[in-house]
């Protein structure tokens, strides 16, 4: 797909950089309440019916050129993330769809106290919004990205009939459901933006194929290059692909005039827009504004707390998985998708921790990635066999996500050293599991092994962390209503500079204990609204 | 680099690394060598642990003359010198191995790319809710 012709050396109402889940929200929004969009993303289309699922080698490309980590990856549009000093590897993609295009599509909604855990806990900082404020947001995106998942969950606020039913849970969901249900322990199928039936145009209902992380061939896996993109280009946004931004500029007053790119040539141009929406995630983003310093803004831009690229958040993950050694393919479908349990999401004093996680249920894996093993290879040498048969369509895991609450020391920086193709300064993490998050996975890596042996598994294996897991990316340029600790307002407004906008998860103040990407977008649909009612002034059409 | 393999060498190392089952040979009797060098020249990552490790390992002859416990001993000495790089070597050769029509076979397993044909969603059962259901809700005001 492309974006018709437009004219380059105009001044667009709104460029967006960074054309993933938050920044395809914004641009499909904003373009249909007709401002003048641009985006500059530095990835390109990809063409679903060439993701590798459909190779032979598709095991081996998902450890090499379709790897999740960047820093395997390595394509010219990937830059690459120093992680020697971080516990956690932050992992994502890099063009139209962004992570959305490798995502698993498990897409759960915070937790009304996850937005008052100072007030509720006395820890870390409440939001400024509250799961309200947000609630018509998340219902817009179900529809527009497509829920499979069924109303009535117990562990959440009510909400709104889901636009299609849920993905089977099949007979290995039953088995888990079989053992929380038991124990008297909360469980429900996952929402999923992954089609249970065909939704949106050219989407086709899930094959239960089982390899999400890859891309989905099927169109059935929502990502917003099949969702948002189109409809932004339908209502005249222009997309810029293959191009960079090094820098958000700004005039002597310190506003925003445009953001400076390296085009697909490399040549260095300028883009000028009456506003700059940053949505390059939890780590691109802070990266950016980083990299935009300047004599006015020596510690980078929008950044007066000092607080951009502080208190990255990752969630902490664990697992347990079991082997049930009756053969029954558990690999197939989603991989990641099948039912969740919140019987310890809520901060419970006895446990010795604050706040608390979700278990999500995950399915086995091909041949390859079994043997592989994640936390624990199959053995080589003369037990090799017996252990790979044993495993290979015998698991089912439960996988641990733990709130990560927000420390300072947690950053992102610029490296020293480290840089991109283009020559730009790569982004530095500093990040280590703090004694709270530890104690929670602890908690979860025990309770885990209990559903597993009331599920009947022979065997238990246990992963206490998981390092490539660092899949949701938070914190790094807060919300909130005191400039003075955080670095956007409620409605996504830089306090420093009232034509600069951040979307994606660098705004988040806690991170929860489920995947963000719902509440990335909801932000991103609210702060579109914002803009949308509030700013008519950068609005010319 | 990849440039010097000793496939003889890799192919003995292979032997022990997935030996012989029911009637498939080992993975280096299988051929295996020339793919896990050809398939690491396309990522600089995978030919470097394939370096590292067939120069960690003792010299061709040396090997070869050594029994299997002896061969096996000299894979677990590099296996702790350099973890790392035979970690991924390892993860390289299961990976190529278990993409064989002849280990599918012998899996007895359908090995299809995922895609296109897929699987079948069973239907969705909605009767499983019955015990979950009758929760009450649970959340937490704020
Ligand atoms: C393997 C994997 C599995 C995941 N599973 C789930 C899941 O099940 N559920 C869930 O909720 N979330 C999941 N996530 C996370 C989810 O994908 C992200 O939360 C979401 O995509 C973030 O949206 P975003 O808009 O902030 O950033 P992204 O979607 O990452 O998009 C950012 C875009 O900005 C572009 N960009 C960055 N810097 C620049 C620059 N300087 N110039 C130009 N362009 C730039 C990037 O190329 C990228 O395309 C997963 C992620 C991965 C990688
Ligand atoms: S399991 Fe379903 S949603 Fe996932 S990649 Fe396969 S077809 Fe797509």
């Amino acid at each position: 797909m492309t974006s018709p012709i437009h004219n380059p050396d105009r001044t667009a109402d709104v460029l967006i950089v960074g054309a993933g889940a938050s920044g395809a929200a914004v641009a499909a929004s904003l373009s249909e309440a007709g401002f003048d969009v641009v985006c500059i993303e530095q990835g390109h289309w990809q063409d679903s019916f060439k993701y590798p699922t459909i190779e032979p080698d598709y095991e081996l490309r998902a450890m090499s050129s379709w790897s999740i980590n960047p820093n395997k990856r390595r394509l010219p549009e990937d830059y690459p993330v120093n992680v020697d000093d971080s516990a956690i590897e932050p992992v994502m993609f890099n063009g139209v769809g962004g992570s959305t295009i490798l995502w698993a599509a498990h897409t759960p909604r915070l937790h009304p106290s996850d937005f008052r855990v100072k007030t509720l806990d006395g820890v870390a900082e409440d939001w400024p919004i509250s799961y309200e404020d947000l609630e018509p947001w998340y219902d817009l995106n179900d529809q527009v990205m497509g829920c499979a998942g069924i109303a009535g969950d117990p562990a959440n606020p009510p909400r709104s009939e889901r636009p299609m039913p849920p993905i089977p849970i099949g007979r290995d969901g039953e088995m888990l459901a079989g053992a929380f249900d038991r124990l008297g322990w909360h469980w429900w199928p996952s929402d999923n933006y992954v089609n249970s039936t065909r939704y949106g145009e050219g989407r086709d209902a899930c094959n239960f194929c089982g390899h999400n992380m890859m891309g989905c061939y099927q169109r059935a896996k929502s990502s917003t290059d099949l969702n948002y993109w189109p409809r932004a280009i339908d209502q005249g946004t222009e997309l810029v692909t293959g191009a960079r931004v090094r820098e958000i500029t700004t005039d002597l007053a310190g506003s925003a005039t445009g953001v400076s790119y390296l085009d697909p040539g490399g040549n260095d141009r300028h883009r000028a827009a009456r506003a700059v929406v940053v949505a390059a995630n939890g780590i691109g983003t802070p990266r950016l504004l980083l990299l935009s310093n300047s004599e006015k803004h020596p510690n980078g831009l929008a950044n007066s707390s000092g607080l951009v690229g502080k208190n990255l958040m990752f969630h902490v993950y664990a697992g347990v998985t079991g082997i049930f050694p009756d053969n029954e393919d558990r690999w197939v479908g989603p991989a990641a998708n099948m039912i969740l349990s919140q019987e310890f999401y809520e901060t419970d004093p006895g446990r010795g921790f604050v706040r608390g996680y979700s278990y999500q249920t995950g399915r086995g894996q091909g041949p390859g990635a079994t043997a592989r093993g994640g936390s624990r290879r199959v053995p080589w040498g003369a037990d090799h066999h017996v252990q790979m048969q044993r495993r290979f369509g015998n698991t089912v895991s439960l996988g641990i996500i733990g709130d990560d609450l927000p420390e300072e020391h947690n950053s992102v920086t610029l490296d020293e050293y480290l840089t991109d193709g283009s020559g730009l300064p790569a982004p530095k993490i500093t990040y280590r599991v703090s004694d709270n998050s530890r104690a929670i996975l602890d908690h979860a890596l025990v309770q885990g092994q209990k559903v597993l042996e009331e599920a009947g598994a022979s065997e238990i294996m246990i992963n206490p962390h998981s390092r490539e897991a660092g899949w949701h990316l938070m914190g790094t340029a807060r919300m909130g209503d005191d400039p003075e600790r955080s670095v956007v307002d409620r409605n996504g407004q830089s306090h420093d500079i009232d034509n600069l906008f951040i979307v994606d998860g660098s705004v988040f103040v806690t991170g929860g204990a489920v995947n963000p990407t719902p509440t990335i977008q909801a932000i991103a649909l609210r702060t579109a609204d914002y803009i949308t009612r509030e700013r008519k002034d950068l609005k010319t059409r | 680099m990849t440039l010097d393999i000793d496939t003889g060498l890799l192919a003995a190392a292979l032997d022990r690394i997935i030996p012989p089952v029911d009637d498939l040979p080992g993975a280096g009797a299988m051929g295996l060598a020339e793919e896990v060098i050809a398939r690491s020249r396309a990522d600089f990552r995978f030919s470097d642990a394939l370096d590292t490790v067939v120069n960690a390992l003792p010299s061709p002859n040396a090997f070869t003359a050594l029994d299997g416990e002896g061969q096996d001993g000299a894979i677990r000495a590099l296996e702790s010198s350099h973890p790392d790089d035979f970690n991924l070597w390892l993860d390289v050769v299961y990976t190529i191995y278990y993409m064989q029509p002849a280990v599918h076979r012998r899996m007895n397993w359908h090995g299809r790319s995922p895609q296109p044909e897929g699987n079948v969603m069973p239907p969705w059962d909605e009767s499983v809710l019955g015990v979950t259901r009758q929760r009450e809700p649970f959340w937490r005001k704020a």
